[in-house]
């Protein structure tokens, strides 16, 4: 018969300790939750400079100047809110961009309550999107703003550009689905087998408690148990403490999807993954990405399991632009933007390739719309390589060896 | 012989005698009503008029129901009533026999599975889904007990009735599917507890147990996030995942029905009424912006 080697002097002996550290470590845990916490979020100061229903346009003005001629506009998703961009002083995308000098627009979907049921991508894209660049178009005095969208928030944004290329001058993706054909993340499954009308027909809007359930079931180890487990084995840190409720507080403070939005999203794109393959209509126009023939940035995460490098990474291959560059960075979904790490090397990044952009543009009236400008004669003699980030810094911005990821360029040959 | 004899000091003769005690019953009863109605009274004229159509009203109920009870009585009635009594515990029987079927397929069905519990332990592998576990229970119902709810409903109440039944109905299906999909995310749990089994016995065989118990746990949420992973791709997982989304949202509907039913009795405005007032002013709005924008 084996005999088995158990230590179990050791086993006992380490129990005691463990009893011990968990005893000294609840009576500091409860001087910790007892006292006055800071776990609020976005405290970057804003005036908001438009409105409309419950859509607020928020304009964030840099401290030391405006060293950028071409204002950007943030649009996130409509699933939880852009507050993830401010978490906290020192850990903010949006201080960030101040602290590079542009002059940034980010738009606030607010909550969306029963009566925004009806409101379909067709209201979001055409109307409230397309409001709010002619509100900063007109309010900065410029012909196009450069763009950048976050998540579902970049499937808008991409679906903006390619209606309404003239308005746009660069765009930046991060997160962003375009080609939904792909088994890799569990939601793009899931999301097959759905009876969305049914939900929708019966609910009206998708309700943001149902939405977290199903995204804490994405990994239920972790986020429903383990994460717990670290709060409780940290809870004597007052600093880890105020960091995890601000992520919670963050987290579950979801606004509900408004239903049609839902309906379209899914049936269209999980469903249908019509985007990548121009058949996707919004407000009776197709979507003809070919036409999205601005500078393009895609960014995305290696290790995101809800929107995986697979739904990303096809999109610079189908647009018009002669001027893509995808980024892969060694992190997941959220990690781009709230870990200390990404946001060192993510946001200056960013900074960087607008700025390189940043030519001056004509003073127009905004009303005026400006003809877009034609596909690059160069499209096809484009050249798509992965090249070590290093030796492609551009002036202006941080060297790119920081970005830990991988870097694929296409430009003119 | 015998069961004619049963029949003499049995049941038969008992329903007799209590349809013929009711006709007489009944009989005095109309008798008395009408005697009352003749005695001389002092009422004024009005009085005695509308206090006369009472009596005569009573009067009538009364004779109704003696001649309801004297029909009762004849022979061939009590037949019938004696043969539906006798259809009665039929019925019963009929209902508890397809009650202690369904019980001991239910029986039959966790024995099956209770003989794989000793089975060994596949990691990251739910190819071989108990399948028999997790569809037993929506099995019954849909074979058994569903059909009771979908008896066709009659009269000024049929509508409010059907959608009581709808909402009983989508609610007993709704539990069925989530009690399967709450089975079914069980199971990683069982399987990596299982696995960490494995992985303890063969490192105390090799005398490297840990002594650390959060080392015990990193393993042990490491193997649980991986079983996890490998349920949530399998096609049985999305497929039940789809079955209840569908079935909360067909309970949802079927409640809410019956919510505006009660509400329509009360001065508040129904979803459906709010739901058809934001379309309006949704499209209206939109009409708006759309002219705003061509100026």
């Amino acid at each position: 018969m084996t005999q088995f080697k158990i230590p179990v002097d050791l086993i006992v002996s380490k129990l005691a300790e463990d009893a011990e550290r968990v005893q000294n470590r609840a009576k500091k845990a409860s001087e910790v939750l007892l006292s006055d916490l800071d776990a609020k979020l976005a405290q970057t100061p804003y005036d908001i400079v438009y409105r409309e229903d419950r859509v607020t346009l928020k304009h964030y003005r840099p401290e030391n100047g405006i060293r950028y001629k071409t204002p950007l506009l943030v649009v996130y998703a409509l699933i939880n809110r852009e507050t993830m961009l401010d978490l906290q002083p020192g850990r903010s995308v949006v201080e960030r961009f101040l602290e590079a000098g542009i002059d940034l627009y980010m738009i606030d979907w607010g909550y969306p309550t029963r009566k925004d049921r009806f409101q379909g991508l067709d209201d979001h894209i055409n109307g409230y999107m397309d409001n709010v660049v002619d509100v900063i178009r007109k309010s900065t005095g410029v012909a196009q703003v450069n763009l950048m969208g976050i998540c579902m928030g970049g499937t808008f944004s991409v679906i903006y550009s390619a209606l309404h290329p003239e308005k746009i001058k660069n765009l930046v993706t991060t997160v962003t689905p375009t080609a939904f054909d792909t088994r890799k993340g569990l939601l793009h499954v899931w999301m097959k087998h759905l009876d969305v009308d049914r939900v929708v027909d019966t609910y009206g809007n998708l309700s943001a408690d149902i939405m977290n359930f199903g995204f804490l079931l994405l990994n239920p180890a972790r986020l429903m148990i383990d994460k717990y487990v670290g709060f409780m084995e940290n809870m004597d840190n007052k600093t880890f403490v105020e960091n995890f409720l601000r992520m919670e507080t963050w987290i579950f403070d979801s606004p509900d999807l408004p239903g049609e939005v839902f309906r379209q999203f899914i049936k269209d794109c999980y469903q249908g993954n019509k985007l990548i393959r121009n058949q996707l209509e919004v407000g009776g126009q197709r979507v003809d990405l070919k036409k999205l023939t601005m500078p393009l940035l895609n960014i995305y995460g290696r290790f995101d399991h809800l929107v995986p490098p697979e739904a990303c990474e096809q999109l610079t291959r189908h647009v018009g632009s002669a001027d893509t560059e995808d980024i892969c960075l060694d992190t997941g979904h959220i990690g781009i933007y709230v870990s200390s790490k990404y946001q060192r090397e993510f946001a200056p990044k960013i900074a960087g390739w607008l700025k390189e952009r940043d030519q001056i543009p004509k003073k127009q009236s905004p009303r005026k719309k400006t003809k877009a400008a034609p596909p690059s004669a160069g499209l096809k003699k484009t050249v798509q390589k992965t090249k070590p980030v290093k030796k492609n810094t551009p002036a202006g911005a941080k060297p790119e060896s920081s970005v830990s990821g991988t870097v694929t360029r296409k430009t003119n040959g | 012989m015998g069961e004619k004899k049963e029949n003499a000091f049995g049941f038969e003769s008992m329903v007799a005698t209590w349809t013929d005690a009711m006709n007489a019953f009944w009989g005095s009863l109309a008798g008395s009503a009408a005697s009352s109605a003749e005695k001389p009274g002092t009422p004024p004229e009005t009085e005695k008029q509308a206090s006369s159509s009472h009596l005569d009203a009573m009067g009538k109920a009364l004779k109704n129901w003696q001649t309801l009870a004297a029909a009762m009585s004849a022979p061939a009635s009590v037949g019938s009533l004696l043969k539906s009594a006798g259809a009665m515990p039929e019925l019963l029987a009929q209902f508890a026999q397809s009650a202690m079927s369904s019980f001991l397929e239910l029986q039959r069905k966790a024995a099956e599975s209770a003989g794989r519990i000793g089975a060994s332990v596949e990691a990251y592998r739910f190819e071989n889904i108990d399948e028999n576990l997790f569809h037993v229970w929506t099995d019954i119902y849909e074979k058994e007990f569903r059909q009771f709810f979908r008896i066709p409903q009659l009269g000024l109440t049929r509508t409010y009735q059907e959608k009581l039944n709808a909402a009983a109905d989508t609610f007993n299906r709704f539990q069925s599917t989530y009690t399967e999909f709450l089975r079914m995310l069980v199971l990683p749990f069982n399987r990596s507890l299982a696995v960490m089994q494995d992985q303890m016995g063969e490192l105390a065989e090799k005398g490297e147990l840990p002594e650390d118990s959060q080392v015990v746990y990193r393993m042990w949420i490491k193997v649980l996030e991986g079983h996890f992973m490998t349920l949530f791709q399998t096609p049985e997982y999305v497929e039940i995942l789809g079955k209840t989304i569908t079935a909360l949202a067909d309970y949802s509907h079927a409640k809410d029905a019956v919510v505006e039913d009660m509400l329509h009795s009360l001065p508040v405005a129904t979803r459906t009424e709010l739901d058809e007032l934001a379309r309006e002013v949704y499209e209206l709005k939109k009409c708006i912006r759309k002219l705003e924008k061509r100026k």
